[in-house]
């Protein structure tokens, strides 16, 4: 088992009532699992998601991630933990406008402090897997958007993380850059790497073999 | 990793241009600014520093013994020294200087006799070169100024006299007091003095020259015409030192006052201590004590103070300006922190980042600075009347590693709020483009502009105090007409018969009125003791000057008793004036009780040596015989043909010339007419140089420090303001920027742009009232701080307050402006698509 969650609750407090953002979610992930978490605007994707990412704190119940206690982990240990393990993809890319390809993919090493003669070929590995050599040194503002949501990919991939959380990873995208993504994923998946995407899109789901549905906050 | 850092700083540097330039101006201005008032204060501080023995020579300072016993004053009689010699081998030597004062100088070595007025003149022993470092071209400075007639001469003055010729063993020859020509030899060519030495000399002569004259004279302990300095032995404790040497001028000193004044030690010092104060050599310059008879430059260390919080707080502006503009522009750099963090990064790794990102902004700062601080240095060397230069400290590695340590913590300083506060971002919030973060820190920005500004105000109503003041000391009334006096020095060169040269002047139609005198306003510093005779005996001080009656017509000073001096009348010659102030100090009243008890036909004796008696004839209204920041001194007026007073005959004297403004219309006339007084001068004698002033000019220079402290305060405070707006301007760039929606939507709800203006200044206007709140009672303290050193002072009128903040008002609206009407005039369409 990769990760469990136990009566996780998390709420919000607005004119004097507390609003369950989620409410009591139980669910476990095997590794190689490919999930697809689906439910209306509103209804705590996303919040679920950067739960399990561990970049937000809940209110109530038990993570466990890898037989450690994320609930009782130290911010510090925290961040090691998913700097280890987890890998990001963004609806919105969210890559370093300022940086190359070359160097935004090079960004994750940095902070795992690789040396200069690994992160290179590392680097290199994934331009090359991804067949994006070409671009290395243009800036995110001259390529595509499905050709900067490859870019996403492979910096969430480059550390080798177990598991990757993609926050509806198509939505800014048109329908065939959206279909080579979800390609790419499932070949990961295929590969061993655990996945968990948000999205809105039935297609989409079509490719995950596990799905959560929320609505409210709460597992339907 | 630290590349990586580097790289994004540069690009995004590059992206916000006009973050970029603001930040780097702001930040050069205000490092720029702090290197020169460094520099100045670096130089202020190290006069005197380059003799070898720096550290170990002090001069030997007293109380001035002629006037206020209160005063320090750093000349002491010839029998200091030799005293110190006898009774304090803590010395290794001790050296005398004498002020020979001006003198004229002649050498008929060329086919042209040269003849120069050689003011930087002295007589020194021939151990001074064993004390004092300076440097020998030629000649030997152990034997140079061992015999008598002997002199050395520095490398420029050499060339003056002798062209390229050797001047060693060649001769000049020195006008003596009574007309007859003196031989020295030159026995030496020193390099010029270096400027920040407190001894300026063009020409030393042996102290052995005057050996005649130190015995004949006998004034062992009151020629206080010497300056003594002495190197100390190593590790001498000069607290437990100076405490000895205090024993000395009690056991020496009594012959002498016995002697010249029939007066005990005791008498003579009316119950004050003689003490001898040791003045470490270093500090001479930068000191305020000795303030009278301190020769060569004097450092003002009133400006090193000022100036030195003005250099930290513009440097405090332009690094809040930094921290300012980085922390508003943060939503630029949210999304770049959201990922960072959500890539891995720690917060320590993040506020390292931006961190470094400051000092590389510093560092460029730096770079511009100084090439700003080259450019601007003669400008300010001239303004300020100093010498400080860049090129040579650039290859001195202590000062490279003060500029790096200096661009290290000012990085670490101006980053760490901005580090600290970008890093604190939640990447959630972030990347999900939420930035409600947006709003936070604003306090503490707006808190740091009202600081700015608070500062940049202050010293906008400082600087207006000073000039207020300014103003006001040049227009007070002196109590007599200063414009319109040209004056001629060195009449004493002619000898004291000079009816021929007056004569002359008064046939000359443009002058109204021809005077002679035995000094000068606003420079008549010698003074004696006087008593009331057959009154309480009270001994006091009074200031004296020899005139003819002619001189007081030129002043146009007015009397409140009695009569000028009349020439017609032979008795008047031993009758003296006083002025009211005099009066009172001898306990005659003031001009109300002059009625009743007239101070007319009293007398007043010399309280020293000669106890002469002079009947008191005439009482003029004060009138400043000295600069406007003292109060006016107590004056005694004497005939300049009084044959009884002991310096009958001797001292400068000086032609004054009341100009008739209806012959000398413009500066040709007078030009014409400074000529023509030349011309009369040589003809009666050629030996005697030319010089003039003219009085209004004299008294312009006694605040001529106060002066050029305005104009430089002037100049930092429009930098700090400059800084200030700087800072503004970005703020209300970034401002603008985030608040467009807001002003789209209410655009589109139907508000006009002037309303939207007003709404967007009226953020910063608050600031600005808020910072006018705060700065005024400071400025108030500090300006009736600096006032309390005047006798004189302008009224802290509030309508400066009030004109001091309707200009940060216009500077404000002014710097504003611009972003308000952009902000305000914007399509709305194009703000509102985006969403």
């Amino acid at each position: 088992m990769l990760l469990q969650l136990k009566n996780i609750s998390k709420w919000v407090h607005s004119g004097g009532q507390k609003v369950f953002l989620l409410k009591d979610i139980n669910f476990w992930v095997n590794e190689g699992d490919f999930i697809s978490i689906m439910g209306p605007s509103g209804s705590g994707k996303s919040t679920l998601l950067n739960i399990i990412g561990m970049l937000d704190d809940f209110n109530e119940g038990e993570y466990t991630f890898l037989e450690e206690k994320v609930h009782s982990l130290k911010e510090k240990h925290r961040a090691n933990l998913y700097k280890q393990y987890i890998g990001f993809v963004f609806q919105a890319y969210h890559l370093i406008d300022e940086l190359t390809v070359k160097e935004n993919l090079e960004m994750p090493l940095l902070y795992k402090k690789h040396s200069a003669s690994e992160r290179k070929s590392l680097v290199a590995d994934m331009l090359d897997r991804f067949n994006i050599v070409g671009k290395k040194d243009l800036f995110p503002s001259q390529l595509s958007g499905g050709q900067q949501q490859l870019v996403g990919v492979a910096r969430a991939l480059i550390a080798s993380p177990k598991l990757i959380l993609a926050d509806e990873p198509t939505g800014n995208l048109n329908s065939k850059q959206g279909e080579e993504i979800m390609e790419i994923f499932t070949q990961l998946n295929k590969d061993g790497v655990t996945i968990i995407q948000v999205t809105h899109s039935e297609k989409n789901m079509a490719y995950g073999s596990r799905v959560i549905n929320l609505l409210d906050g709460k597992i339907e | 990793m630290i590349k990586n850092y580097i790289k994004i700083a540069w690009r995004n540097a590059l992206r916000q241009k006009q973050f970029t330039i603001l930040n780097i101006l702001g930040l050069s201005i205000g490092i720029g600014t702090c290197f020169i008032i460094g520099l100045y204060i670096h130089s202020e501080m190290t006069y005197d520093t380059f003799h070898d023995k720096a550290d170990r020579i002090y001069r030997v300072n007293q109380p001035n013994i002629w006037d206020d016993w209160n005063e320090i004053a750093s000349n002491t009689g010839p029998n200091v020294a030799i005293a110190l010699r006898e009774d304090a081998p803590e010395f290794e030597e001790i050296t005398r200087l004498l002020r020979t004062g001006t003198q004229i100088v002649r050498s008929n070595h060329n086919e042209e006799a040269s003849l120069y007025s050689e003011e930087h003149y002295f007589a020194v022993e021939e151990n001074f070169f064993d004390v004092f470092s300076f440097k020998f071209l030629q000649g030997d400075s152990n034997t140079a100024l061992s015999e008598p007639m002997s002199m050395v001469m520095t490398q420029k003055t050499a060339e003056r006299y002798f062209g390229t010729e050797n001047p060693i063993g060649k001769t000049v020859e020195v006008k003596d007091y009574d007309n007859s020509w003196k031989t020295y030899t030159v026995k030496g060519v020193l390099a010029d003095v270096p400027y920040k030495s407190h001894i300026q000399f063009d020409m030393l002569v042996s102290l052995k020259s005057y050996s005649e004259m130190m015995q004949r004279n006998g004034w062992k302990w009151i020629w206080t015409a010497f300056s003594t300095y002495g190197l100390v032995k190593e590790g001498t404790d000069i607290a437990a030192f100076t405490k000895k040497i205090q024993a000395i001028p009690p056991k020496w000193a009594p012959p002498t006052t016995e002697r010249i004044f029939n007066q005990t030690f005791k008498e003579f010092t009316a119950g004050h201590d003689w003490t001898l104060y040791l003045q470490p050599l270093r500090e001479i310059y930068l000191s305020e004590a000795p303030a009278i008879h301190s020769f060569g430059p004097t450092g003002n260390p009133m400006f090193v103070k000022v100036f030195g919080a003005i250099g930290i707080l513009v440097l405090i502006l332009s690094s809040i300006n930094f921290m300012n503009l980085s922390t508003a522009r943060s939503s630029k750099r949210a999304k770049e922190i959201g990922v960072r963090k959500v890539l891995g990064s720690k917060r320590k790794a993040l506020i390292k980042q931006f961190v470094i990102e400051s000092t590389l902004f510093v560092l460029i700062g730096t770079v511009f600075a100084l090439i700003f601080v080259q450019l601007s240095l003669g400008i300010f060397s001239t303004v300020a009347d100093v010498k400080i230069e860049l090129i040579p400290y650039l290859g001195n590695p202590i000062f490279l590693a003060i500029v790096l340590l200096f661009v290290l913590g000012l990085g670490l300083i101006s980053g760490s709020y901005p580090a600290f506060y970008l890093s604190m971002f939640q990447p959630i919030e972030t990347l999900k483009g939420k930035m409600s973060t947006k709003f936070k820190g604003k306090g503490i920005r707006n808190g740091l502009v009202v600081f700015q500004f608070t500062i940049s105000i202050a010293l906008v109503i400082c600087t207006l105090f000073v000039q207020k003041q300014l103003a006001y000391t040049s227009s007070l009334d002196l109590g007599f007409e200063k414009d319109n006096i040209l004056q001629i020095h060195n009449i004493e060169q002619i000898g004291f018969d000079t009816e021929t040269l007056k004569t002359k002047l008064e046939s000359n139609p443009a002058f109204s009125k021809v005077g002679k005198s035995f000094g000068l306003p606003p420079n008549i510093w010698s003074g004696d003791r006087y008593k009331t005779l057959g009154g309480n005996d009270q001994v006091v001080q009074l200031r004296n000057v020899r005139t003819e009656e002619d001189y007081l017509d030129v002043l146009g000073v007015e009397f409140v008793a009695g009569r000028n001096f009349d020439s017609s009348r032979p008795t008047d010659k031993y009758k003296v004036i006083l002025n009211e102030k005099a009066v009172k100090t001898l306990g005659w009243g003031n001009p109300e009780t002059y009625a009743t008890n007239s101070p007319i036909g009293k007398i007043v004796a010399l309280a020293s040596g000669s106890e002469d008696e002079f009947e008191v004839m005439g009482v003029v209204k004060d009138f400043n015989i000295n600069s406007v920041q003292q109060e006016i001194a107590p004056l005694i007026i004497i005939h300049h043909q009084n044959d009884k007073v002991w310096d009958y005959g001797a001292g400068l004297s000086y032609y004054s010339m009341k100009l008739n403004p209806e012959v000398v219309k413009n500066p040709g006339e007078l030009q014409t007419l400074i000529d023509e007084v030349k011309n009369d001068i040589a003809q009666i004698d050629p030996s005697v140089p030319f010089e003039y002033s003219f009085m209004d000019q004299d008294f312009e220079n006694t605040f001529v420090s106060e002066q050029r402290m305005g104009v430089i305060l002037s100049i930092f405070t429009v930098m700090a303001l400059l800084i200030a707006c700087l800072g503004l301007f970005g703020l209300a760039a970034f401002t603008a920027e985030q608040r467009i929606k807001e002003l789209s939507i209410r655009k589109v709800l139907g508000a006009k742009v002037s309303e939207l203006a007003f709404l967007f200044s009226s953020e910063f206007t608050k600031l600005v009232l808020i910072s006018i709140i705060l700065a005024s009672p400071i400025a108030y303290f500090l300006v009736d701080e600096w006032l309390k050193d005047f006798a004189y002072r302008t009224p802290i009128d509030s309508w400066v307050f009030i004109v001091a903040a309707i200009s940060a008002f216009v500077v404000t609206l002014v710097t504003v402006s611009f972003q308000t009407i952009k902000a305000a005039s914007t399509n709305p369409v194009h703000n509102l698509r985006a969403e």
